[in-house]
């Protein structure tokens, strides 16, 4: 009974699907720089690195770079990062690193997981009206509502990814993300709940492309703070699954990290 | 001339191990509860080999190692970082007899990172630490 009544929806729809179809079609046909955009749209999908160690990824040293570029923090707030940093290292010393967020499992959030994934790939999907970034480490997704407004912050439940929009100009995605949680940060580096990322995402080659990360928080840093990352594609690799299902580590009372053993 | 060479060549090495902390810290957590200065050899029966994240385990029954250790808990990497090593959940079973040299957990805890596996059939299976030379090892006994 319901192949049939989905059978014939589907017979229903299918001359305006092909109406639709030819319409598209004619478009691209008509206008070929249209259709070398929407290949360079469509070409972000797929599976991609970011790799920091020996070989292969032409934007690698760069990358490296810009990982560990200084953050153009006002002095009140740099103090307090510079306190931070110099206190991990202490610990680290030690031999008891302070727990982090990843200590208890936690996912990296924005802008992080755009630059900071280490070891682990990333998915890009392309649809209609939306991009989907999954990030491997921790099953991380951000969803880019492509035309539509951004809302108010006011509007917006802070969150580990915030609410991001998006809209293509020419071949570079261009994406504003807001409400991003104070406790959700980038190496470690404070931020206020104002924090806004912009992002220029763009295939540089068939199979590179780099996202231009913008991060502006007037009340911590002095100017806007730009970084760039670069992708290589993964032709074959399918995505795993990444869930915590049983994190023996944990903080002690100091808030050092310790592993549970039998 | 031949030990300046040696010595930019060390700190290049270097530098490129220390962005691989770095960066092997935001992916999860830093190594430092781990002593890089020695190793143990541990001879034993898996209890368990746990395929899960944020890392793998091997409960391992020790019958040959340093005195005084009888059961030992043993960190692997992520079980994702493992894979694409080309490891496999089948790799390792319960009741499986091993050799494991890991770095024992700095605070005396029986407990310890995998740094190499030796499997019945032969095999070894090296786990994808992260900067795993900057790990001195001590000769087996």
């Amino acid at each position: 009974m319901m192949p049939s009544c989905a059978g014939s929806a589907l017979s229903r729809h299918l001359p305006l699907a092909f109406a639709a179809a030819v319409a598209v079609g004619v478009t691209f046909a008509a206008t070929p720089a249209r259709a070398q955009e929407h290949s360079a749209q469509t070409g972000i999908g797929g599976t991609w690195t970011i790799s920091f160690s020996a070989g292969g990824n032409p934007g690698q040293t760069e990358n490296t770079r810009l990982q560990q570029s200084e953050p153009p923090l006002k002095p009140e707030y740099r103090a307090v990062w510079q306190a931070r940093q110099a206190a991990a290292r202490e610990a680290d010393a030690r031999g008891e690193p302070l727990a982090t967020s990843a200590t208890f499992c936690l996912p990296q959030g924005m802008p992080s997981m755009m630059g900071g994934g280490g070891p682990f790939p990333m998915e890009i999907l392309v649809s209609v009206g939306q991009v989907t970034i999954i990030q491997e480490a921790y099953n991380q997704v951000r969803r880019i509502y492509l035309d539509r407004p951004q809302l108010s912050l006011d509007e917006i439940e802070p969150g580990f990814y915030g609410r991001s929009v998006g809209h293509w100009e020419g071949d570079t995605l261009v994406v504003d993300t807001i409400g991003i949680k104070e406790s959700v940060e980038f190496r470690n580096i404070p931020h206020t709940l104002n924090m806004r990322i912009t992002e220029r995402i763009r295939l540089v080659e068939p199979d590179v492309f780099v996202d231009e990360i913008t991060i502006e928080d007037p009340e911590v840093l002095t100017e806007p703070w730009n970084m760039a990352f670069t992708f290589s594609r993964l032709p074959d690799y399918e995505i795993m699954e990444y869930v915590c299902e049983d994190n023996r580590e944990y903080a002690d009372e100091s808030g050092a990290t310790r592993l549970r053993v039998q | 001339m031949q030990v300046r060479f040696n010595a930019r060549k060390h700190a290049a090495l270097v530098g490129a191990v220390a962005a691989l902390v770095t960066f092997s810290a935001a992916a999860h957590h830093s190594f430092a509860i781990f002593d890089h200065s020695q190793t143990y050899t541990l001879k034993g029966t898996v209890r368990e080999f746990q395929w899960t994240n944020p890392h793998g385990y091997i409960d391992l029954a020790v019958s040959e190692g340093p005195e005084g250790i009888d059961e030992f808990t043993i960190e692997l990497t992520s079980i994702n970082m493992l894979r694409r090593a080309g490891w496999r959940s089948t790799d390792v079973k319960a009741g499986d007899e091993v050799t494991a040299i890991v770095a024992p957990l700095l605070n005396g805890q029986k407990g310890g990172l995998l740094l190499e596996l030796n499997v019945p059939d032969g095999r070894t299976l090296v786990p994808p630490v992260p900067a795993i030379n900057t790990f001195q090892r001590t000769p087996a006994p």
